[in-house]
């Protein structure tokens, strides 16, 4: 495995020169001929009946091209499921959160657009709107959608059996409820779109996205055109985190204004728009109940869990699995069960995001630590006493082949020199530990599998192409590499034609960690399927056996002897002389069962592989202020293999600050009546670079049996074991098991004074 | 709104416009010079994306009307680089992979840049202080605050001050 030229080293990106020198093109850079601006009118209230829409004044003013309402839209409806299909593009109806669209404009220009916008005159019929789940499932009011009683969207039931007979068995039981707030992407790239309709009348646009194939299909369906007349092209994307996987509402206003215009049409969210009308993680409510044995070990487990959805389904039935998945893959249990709620309310709509539920996975390990405490044991000795093991069955029936869950918290452990530390810093400083597990995809039915091509040209250098996305993780590098290294090209040598639907086959996306081991797999296959062609040509011309062949830096020779050589380019040319093209395809679909669904089946093999991350932080908390200063942090991950160390430390690194840093000290957002208070960059907290520790990286390669030369995922099961750690570390400092995130300081400074005060009467 | 005729001075090169006396200095930039380095993130001032130099000091473009910025000389991320030259610390952002999403990148540059130009050989709480208003929410800071403390000279025990694939030569001057 030493001898890759490419794989496992330290790679600069393949596109940071066009960033660098401001030269990548973003959505909102794009300008087109004849382009004309797009705006969306948004709901001012929380819940109201749609009476009356008048547009006509709108439509007389000078410089306005289209004005686009529900009418116009045929009532097309959204969801991720056909049993989640929920949410109109325009309203026709009624409105449902406060940023719901109800109408679209194009102008000559952004002045007349928003002119425009006071210019359509709607008349509402006000209803009582529900902001608090628990509320929402009790309230006598009007349904947010008359088909979901109780305003319950989704509910997920899952139970292994013998919960009951095993809590009867347990030496110790204890039943703790945490809270979390919502929080948000805050992406650096506010949401954009462009979209036109060409002379052949097909939809091109562009725009940020989790997967392009995951947006063209919405789109093809709403337009009722052929997929093939569909091209979402390719951008550079700002940044993603979850919150960029489905179809936009803007995607489909602005084709239809560019449609009834015959111009192309941009819109540019605000900062506030992109804030509330995109996706934003769900606030939660989670009571965990464990029970143990004598040793520690967890005999039962019940988790109920209710989140608080928004308005519309969006991701809902994932939503509401994936925190329960995290928690089964990184820990054994005899026996679970799990209700997970997820509520609509009147609020803007919640999807994915980076760390699946805070109050979730956080309020499990705060709870696993409590249960340490009173065992006598430390924490480190708990999580090693459930941690998952390689060869085993997750409590849903997923085999996991490849775990290095115990040589993450060992690693971490020794750098962050916990040993010395627990139990022993001063006053005010605490140390934490998390440990956490993600899953690379999840059954998704005719899209989980992808599919590469490969091209030589006859200049000896080859153009790849793949369905996959770049969000800013660094997935086009990753093709890259791993096409160069197997066509034993230079990573110059490779253009990268990926993430458009006119050219590419369908793709998973990049979410839920399976860009590197679907869609580079593909690549990995695609490209060993072509070099076995240069090798047929090769082979006749050097007169050796095929295998006997390897290829490096552009050129073929022959192994045990290099002298005995040719170039890649001399045998795509002779090939080409032959009457023979070198290209060739290759794919990759994961053997997940496709018998599991998120909600009537959720048992079966979820995907291939998972990760496995420990994260440990040090801290110091003022007891005057409650203003928490993070000393240090350890990040250690089991990502199978490393492909490129310098681009998954980057990942780790984005996975503290987010997780960690942003997500459990200040990150959250304010209501007042459904009506977000902070949704602009000087009120949402996000991490600077001031605020940030010292990170220490530490990568474990498990070399999983099936992921392409071994590699898992880069990251996440560090986003969410920060989480934890953090939290820990923050009540390890002040001596009180929080439960309430995130930890702001008011929090912190009520819990110190509590305990003063008990401390005080005792 | 009635536009005046104004005269710029963008990355060296004088630009004859008509502008509104309420256009930001990061519209024109973007719309009327198509210079769209420089992003719109917040629009408020905040997140430092729209960050360009004025007579060699960072500012927010998106804060600053297009006629303040008459008489000066303005510098964008496209004037950085000599033609296909790159600065070092350009490269140094290559390098450490301080390049995720990219969009927060050319305002990190050009408060990068400035800093150097006043501190050549910046340590590390140096560098965080002068990046404080500069919102990335993709790398966590790390790699960033290593290619700007890196960018004048090469750092004794970092695998990634020598350029990947490249000859020993860079790094020296």
């Amino acid at each position: 495995m030493s001898d890759h030229a490419f794989i496992g080293k330290r790679m600069p990106r393949v596109d940071s020169r066009t960033k660098v020198m401001g030269k990548a093109k973003y959505t909102a850079d794009l300008k087109l001929p004849g382009m004309l601006v797009g705006k969306v009118l948004r709901s001012p209230l929380a819940h109201a009946r749609i009476l009356r829409i008048d547009t006509t004044k709108a439509e007389s003013l000078p410089g306005v091209k289209a004005v686009v309402t529900g009418k116009d839209t045929e009532g097309v409806k959204w969801g991720v499921f056909a049993y989640t299909r929920d949410q109109q593009f325009i309203q026709t109806e009624k409105v449902r959160y406060i940023g719901d669209e109800v109408a679209g404009i194009a102008a000559v220009d952004e002045e007349t657009a928003l002119k425009a916008l006071d210019l359509i005159d709607v008349e509402y019929e006000e209803l009582p709107a529900v902001f608090d789940p628990m509320e929402a499932m009790v309230s006598e009011t009007e349904l947010i959608h008359e088909d979901f009683p109780d305003n319950i969207n989704i509910h997920v039931n899952i139970d292994t059996g013998n919960v009951d007979e095993n809590f009867a068995k347990a030496h110790y039981i204890r039943e703790d409820t945490f809270v979390a707030a919502e929080e948000s992407y805050f992406h650096a790239e506010p949401y954009a779109v462009v979209a036109r309709f060409d002379h052949e009348e097909c939809l091109e646009i562009w725009c940020p996205n989790g997967g392009p194939h995951m947006k063209s299909k919405p789109l093809s369906n709403a337009f009722k055109i052929p997929l093939h007349k569909v091209k979402v092209r390719k951008i550079a994307i700002g940044g993603a985190f979850g919150g960029r996987s489905e179809i936009c509402p803007a995607d489909y206003i602005c084709a239809l204004l560019a449609k009834k215009t015959n111009h192309p049409v941009k819109i540019v969210f605000t900062r506030e728009e992109n804030t509330i009308a995109t996706r934003q993680g769900h606030s939660m409510i989670t009571t965990h109940k464990t029970g143990v044995d004598k040793n520690g070990q967890v005999l039962a487990r019940e988790t109920t869990c209710y989140m608080d959805g928004g308005a519309y389904s969006s991701t809902g039935p994932i939503a509401t699995s994936v925190p329960f998945l995290s928690m089964e893959q990184a820990y054994r249990m005899e026996s679970v069960r799990y209700n997970g709620y997820r509520v609509y309310t009147n609020k803007p709509i919640r999807g994915m995001i980076r760390v699946h539920g805070r109050g979730f996975a956080v309020g499990l390990d705060t709870q696993l630590d409590l249960i340490a405490e009173q065992l006598g044991l430390d924490p480190v000795e708990m999580r090693l006493r459930n941690s998952r093991q390689p060869g085993e069955y997750t409590s849903t029936k997923s085999y996991v082949g490849s775990c290095a869950m115990d040589e993450t918290i060992h690693k971490a452990v020794e750098t962050s020199n916990w040993k010395e530390k627990f139990g022993n810093l001063p006053a005010y400083h605490g140390i934490g530990i998390g440990t956490n597990s993600v899953q690379t995809g999840f059954p998704m039915g005719i899209r989980g599998g992808s599919q590469s091509f490969i091209k030589f040209n006859e200049d000896g250098e080859a153009t790849v192409m793949s369905g996959v996305v770049d969000n800013g993780q660094g997935n086009d590098n990753m093709l890259v590499q791993i096409a160069a290294e197997e066509l034993g090209l230079l990573p110059e040598d490779i253009h990268l034609v990926s993430a458009d639907t006119e050219t590419t086959s369908s793709d998973p996306g990049s979410y839920s960690q399976v860009s590197t081991f679907v869609g580079g797999q593909a690549v990995m296959v695609a490209a060993k399927n072509c070099r076995k062609k240069l090798f047929d040509v090769a082979s006749k011309i050097l007169k050796v056996e095929p295998d006997t062949l390897v290829a490096k830096n552009r050129m073929i020779f022959v192994k045990d002897d290099p002298e005995k050589s040719i170039s890649i380019k001399k045998v795509v040319r002779v090939s080409l002389l032959n009457f023979n093209s070198v290209n060739a395809e290759g794919g990759y679909w994961p053997k997940v069962d496709m018998q599991r669904e998120w909600v009537k089946n959720p048992y079966g093999q979820m995907c291939e592989a998972f990760s496995f991350g420990t994260t440990i932080v040090e801290v110091k908390v003022d007891p005057e202020t409650g203003q928490v200063e993070v000393l240090n942090a350890t990040a250690c991950q089991d990502v199978g293999k490393a492909l490129n160390p310098l681009v998954l430390e980057g990942q780790f690194e984005g996975s503290i600050a987010m997780g960690g840093q942003g997500g459990m000290l200040t990150e959250y957002h304010e209501w007042k009546d459904g009506r977000c208070l902070n949704s602009t960059m000087l009120d949402y907290k996000v991490p600077l670079a001031c605020d940030m520790p010292e990170i220490s990286n530490i990568i474990v390669e498990s070399i999983d049996p099936k992921g392409p030369y071994g590699a898992k995922e880069a990251g996440m099961s560090i986003a969410m074991s920060a989480a934890q750690a953090y939290a820990a570390a923050v009540s390890n400092a002040i001596g009180v098991p929080m439960d309430s995130f995130p930890l702001t300081p008011d929090k912190i400074l009520a819990a110190i004074k509590e305990k003063k005060a008990q401390e005080t009467e005792a | 709104m009635e536009k005046i005729s104004i005269t710029l001075d963008v990355n060296g090169k004088l630009c004859e416009l008509m502008v509104a006396p309420n256009d930001t200095l990061l519209e024109v930039l973007r719309d009327d010079l198509d210079l769209t380095g420089s992003k719109e993130s917040c629009g408020e001032g905040a997140c430092g994306s729209c960050t360009v130099h004025i007579d060699g000091k960072p500012v927010r473009s998106c804060l600053t009307l297009a006629l303040e910025a008459e008489g000066s000389k303005i510098k964008t991320v496209e004037g950085l680089a000599k033609g296909d030259q790159l600065t070092d610390l350009q490269e140094s952002f290559i390098n450490h992979g301080a390049v995720q999403c990219g969009f927060c990148t050319p305002g990190m540059l050009m408060s990068a840049d400035a800093l150097l130009n006043e501190n050549p050989h910046p340590d590390r709480t140096e560098v965080r202080k002068a990046l404080a208003g500069n919102i990335c929410r993709c790398t966590g800071y790390a790699k960033i605050v290593d290619a700007v403390a890196h960018a004048s000279h090469p750092h004794e025990g970092c695998p990634d001050c020598r350029p990947y694939g490249r000859s020993e030569s860079k790094g020296e001057e």
